[in-house]
């Protein structure tokens, strides 16, 4: 396995230095990145498979002059899991890379976009497989710069530095908290080594553990981009090329679900008290829900499908918070089920996210715009990408018979089985959390109705819509490809929830696969059959022979019917792109029934003709939704450190002699302190 | 070794650094760029002569090497990069100071006190013949550090520079008989270039702002 660990190395390597063999050559540069990341993603699938099959972890370590450094890297289930998810959706970027860098070529360095490209992916595998707390944190930071460096590959639009520096001063906060978490655990062990992290010489105390907890919290949160720590997250990963914004969206985030869920299960051992599991479940009911509904507003595709990877994350932490509550409780196989739902989401979502970038980047790639209102009509000219991006948007909003819908009702079975715990706040707490769940899934389908509606269906509403053209093959490979995993991932939870098993078990001491799949596999139960159960195959079946049944009839009885081919009747007026239903206009009644959380404000200016005031000439709307937490959680915070900055301007005066004697007295006073 | 007692030998060292101090405060003094340079040059053969001296009384070689190249670079290479730079900026003298010459001298005497004072309890510890001389060393950066602020001109704040590594040096053969011989050869090659860098860099100031004022470097603040 370690020989596999030396492939994606050299791979990733590889495909940062040779490139710069090709000046020049745009062509040679995309084929020699792109192709060492395909080896090597490749390789890091079969580690990934290997890693969640083999009995015992494998370990291995390289000594460093640093003191406390160590390269340590452990495969345990666990890691194993998010490398091939990392891997997988890393394949898929690598083969759409081919085509979409071509897109890059003039506008920025094409060696500079494939090795940042390859160091991400290198970093977000070494930060899951780092088995030393430095080394973790070393990577976890050499992770954050390579993709600010990838966010800020248009620096010359205003928006993007904007973005990037946005991205840049929170991941850096995120990173102050969990060096903070880090030393606790090395207070407690006096070494760096995981190991110790998790069998320190003296236990914990409470107290630690609980600052533990909300460090790691607040942390790890911060990449995960859970409320009210999302904020930085709609800017950058659009920003990003789209298949940078696809692994930042659907992979990056989601080190941080590894991380938190190494800290809590792992270093804390499971035992924590009820109301961190209930924090969490919180948090991830209120990420959902805002997640989906900031989404919903928006009408840049690419912010759009940011802005759903703060709900899904929400999901995910509501098997993990549902996971941990059971844990308290002593319920370990209802704890197993909560976690596992969560990881099951984890891998989906990281899938059909990076499908739907790789969609947005084929669409940003054929009309060189993210504004949804001038795309239309595209599912005829592009129709590879409009089926692509179709699976994905069934994916995420939970329809059968994809992967969104089997792990989103496993994090619903989890929620519900709260009936069994005793405390009865909790009991009460959890169906609600189920509650908001349903009403992000519903919310999530209107979105996507919109998403896919207006970009892919009725006539283009621009030129760039009417002259788009299907994208290059490579692109269509690593779409299809995502696709066809998500289907898989929904068909096959018979695969899937064994080898979860695997990685959940050492962490609730308890093996469940023979309690959630019924019949030989081909069904899911949760706990027992009585209770809830569901074959997706067989629904898949279902739904495969209703639509055959549909057209069996249509082509039984559609015979007597007479065909007639002509335009869509429009009262007797010409269709023109501006009757259709926009973007702003799908959603409006979402917009009057939440109006309380978007607090809305709408200008409307009308310009009359001169002679009538009956008969207006133009009118102008304008629509924006206030952006609560910047404006009364973040901006309160940036004045506060502006003002500070302002009055500690008043040392920096510039000169060099001032600057010189600030040095010398410091010099002597702590001289003098010596004697 | 029979021609001179330990404590003789010590005497020496100790007499080499105090006129290493004397020169310095001669730097402090000096308006005139050019005798500044001419006096820095007599510092570093100060430096060389006591280096000899307690490589020759101790018996290790490659200080003999250390001290040579004090005299190549520090006597006789960077005084003429030194000049060099004076001739092309065509200013000779150090017209306006931020501390004036006698408080410059009074705040050196103080600083030489802060110095003795500060290792006075390290000496004590020491058996080395030179231990005296980590004073001096320490007043001798102390001192350039001080004119690097209170005198203007890039060229001078230079030559404090150059006079701060002496003292390091200094401080290096007092402490422990001097460091690795590649230790050396890599701080002599350090201030070579640091020399050429800051003689470039005092050009491009010159063209910039029409002087070699670093106080005009505040300018460059938004």
């Amino acid at each position: 396995m370690l020989n596999l660990l030396w492939i994606l190395l050299g791979g990733y390597v590889a495909g940062i230095l040779l490139p710069l063999c090709f000046p020049r050559q745009p062509n040679a540069q995309i084929i020699t990145t792109t192709t060492p990341a395909i080896v090597a993603t490749s390789a890091g699938v079969v580690l990934g498979l290997l890693g969640l099959t083999s009995s015992e972890p494998v370990t291995g370590s390289l000594a460093s002059t640093i003191p406390l450094l160590t390269f340590a890297i452990r495969i345990d289930p666990l890691a194993a899991f998010f490398v091939l998810t990392i891997s997988l959706a890393g394949l898929a970027a690598s083969i759409y890379a081919i085509g979409y860098m071509q897109h890059f070529d003039g506008r920025a360095s094409l060696p500079m976009l494939g090795a940042l490209f390859n160091g991400f992916l290198l970093s977000m595998t070494l930060v899951v497989l780092a088995d030393n707390g430095f080394f973790f944190l070393m990577v976890w930071e050499l992770m954050s710069l390579l993709s600010y460096f990838l966010v800020v590959t248009e620096h010359e639009k205003a928006e993007v530095r904007y973005a990037g520096l946005f991205y840049l001063i929170m991941t850096h906060v995120g990173t102050a908290f969990i060096l903070l978490t880090f030393i606790i655990f090395f207070q407690a062990g006096g070494s760096f080594a995981f190991d110790t992290f998790r069998h320190p010489e003296q236990p914990l105390p409470e107290s630690m553990k609980t600052i533990a907890f909300l460090l790691a919290l607040v942390g790890f949160g911060t990449k995960a981009g859970i409320v009210p720590l999302h904020v930085w997250l709609p800017y950058a990963h659009p920003a990003a090329p789209s298949h940078i914004s696809a692994l930042m969206s659907g992979v990056m985030i989601k080190t941080a679900i590894y991380a938190l869920i190494r800290v809590y299960f792992d270093f804390l051992g499971g035992q924590f008290p009820w109301w961190w599991g209930f924090v969490v479940l919180v948090i991830g009911a209120v990420s959902a829900l805002l997640g989906v509904m900031y989404a919903l507003m928006e009408h840049d595709l690419k912010s759009l499908l940011a802005y759903h990877s703060v709900e899904n994350i929400g999901i995910i932490l509501l098997g993990i918070g549902a996971g941990m509550i059971f844990q308290t409780y002593g319920f370990k196989e209802f704890a197993a089920l909560g976690l596992l739902a969560g990881l099951y989401h984890t891998i989906n979502h990281a899938m059909f996210k990076a499908l739907l970038f790789l969609g947005a980047g084929s669409l940003l790639y054929a009309m060189h715009t993210r504004n949804m209102e001038e795309y239309g009509g595209l599912l005829r000219r592009m129709p590879w990408t409009g089926a692509c991006f179709l699976i994905g948007s069934v994916s995420i909003v939970a329809l059968p018979p994809t992967n969104g819908f089997v792990s989103e009702w496993l994090v619903f079975q989890s929620l519900f089985l709260s009936f069994h715990i005793p405390d009865t706040f909790l009991k009460l707490m959890l169906p609600l959390a189920a509650a908001m769940l349903a009403l992000t899934g519903a919310l999530a389908l209107a979105c996507f109705a919109k998403a896919f509606g207006i970009s892919f269906l009725a006539l283009p509403r621009s030129t760039h819509a009417r002259h788009a053209r299907e994208v290059p093959i490579p692109m269509r490979i690593g779409m299809a490809l995502l696709a066809t995993v998500c289907v898989v991932l929904g068909l096959g939870p018979m695969v899937v929830v064994p080898l979860l098993d695997r990685v959940v078990a050492p962490f609730t001491g308890v093996s469940i696969e023979g309690q959630v799949l019924a019949l030989d596999g081909w069904a899911l139960a949760t706990m027992d059959m009585e209770f809830s159960s569901l074959s997706p195959p067989v629904l898949a079946l279902l739904l495969g022979g209703l639509a055959v049944l549909g057209l069996g009839i249509v082509a039984a009885f559609g015979g007597f019917v007479k065909r007639r081919y002509y335009k869509t009747w429009g009262c007797g007026i010409n269709l023109t792109p501006r009757m259709e239903y926009s973007a702003t206009g799908f959603v409006q009644p979402i917009k009057r029934v939440f109006s309380s959380i978007y607090q809305p404000t709408v200008k409307l200016e009308t310009e009359f003709l001169h002679e009538s005031q009956y008969f207006a000439k133009r009118r102008r709307f304008e629509f924006h939704v206030e952006p609560v937490f910047q404006k009364y959680l973040y901006d309160p915070v940036l004045a506060f450190v502006a003002a500070l900055a302002g009055r500690l301007r008043v040392i920096q005066a510039g000169s060099l002699h001032l600057y010189l004697t600030y040095i010398f007295v410091t010099l002597i006073v702590l001289l003098l302190f010596a004697v | 070794m029979p021609l001179m007692t330990p404590s003789i030998g010590s005497q020496l060292v100790d007499l080499g650094s105090a006129l290493l101090l004397l020169t310095c405060f001669a730097i402090v003094a000096q308006r005139r760029l050019s005798a500044c340079v001419d006096l820095f040059a007599l510092q570093s053969v100060f430096l060389a002569l006591t280096a000899t001296l307690v490589a020759f009384l101790t018996g290790i070689h490659h200080i003999y090497i250390a001290a040579a190249l004090t005299i190549v670079i520090k006597a006789i290479v960077i005084p003429r990069i030194l000049k060099k730079v004076i001739e092309r900026l065509n200013v000779s003298r150090e017209l306006v100071m931020h501390i004036n010459v006698p408080a410059s001298l009074l705040i050196c005497g103080v600083l030489v006190m802060i110095a003795f004072l500060i290792t006075q309890p390290i000496i004590s510890f020491g058996h080395l013949l030179t231990r005296d001389s980590l004073a001096i060393a320490l007043a001798i950066v102390l001192i350039g550090f001080f004119t690097m602020i209170a005198r203007q001109k890039a060229v001078t704040q230079m030559i404090a520079f150059l006079v701060m590594e002496n003292g390091l040096f200094l401080g290096a053969i007092a402490a422990t008989y001097g460091m690795p011989l590649v230790v050396e050869l890599g701080v002599f090659f350090d201030v070579l270039v640091a020399a050429l860098i800051a003689g470039i860099y005092t050009n491009r100031l010159q063209d910039a702002f029409d002087s070699v004022d670093t106080a005009h470097l505040s300018e460059l603040k938004e």
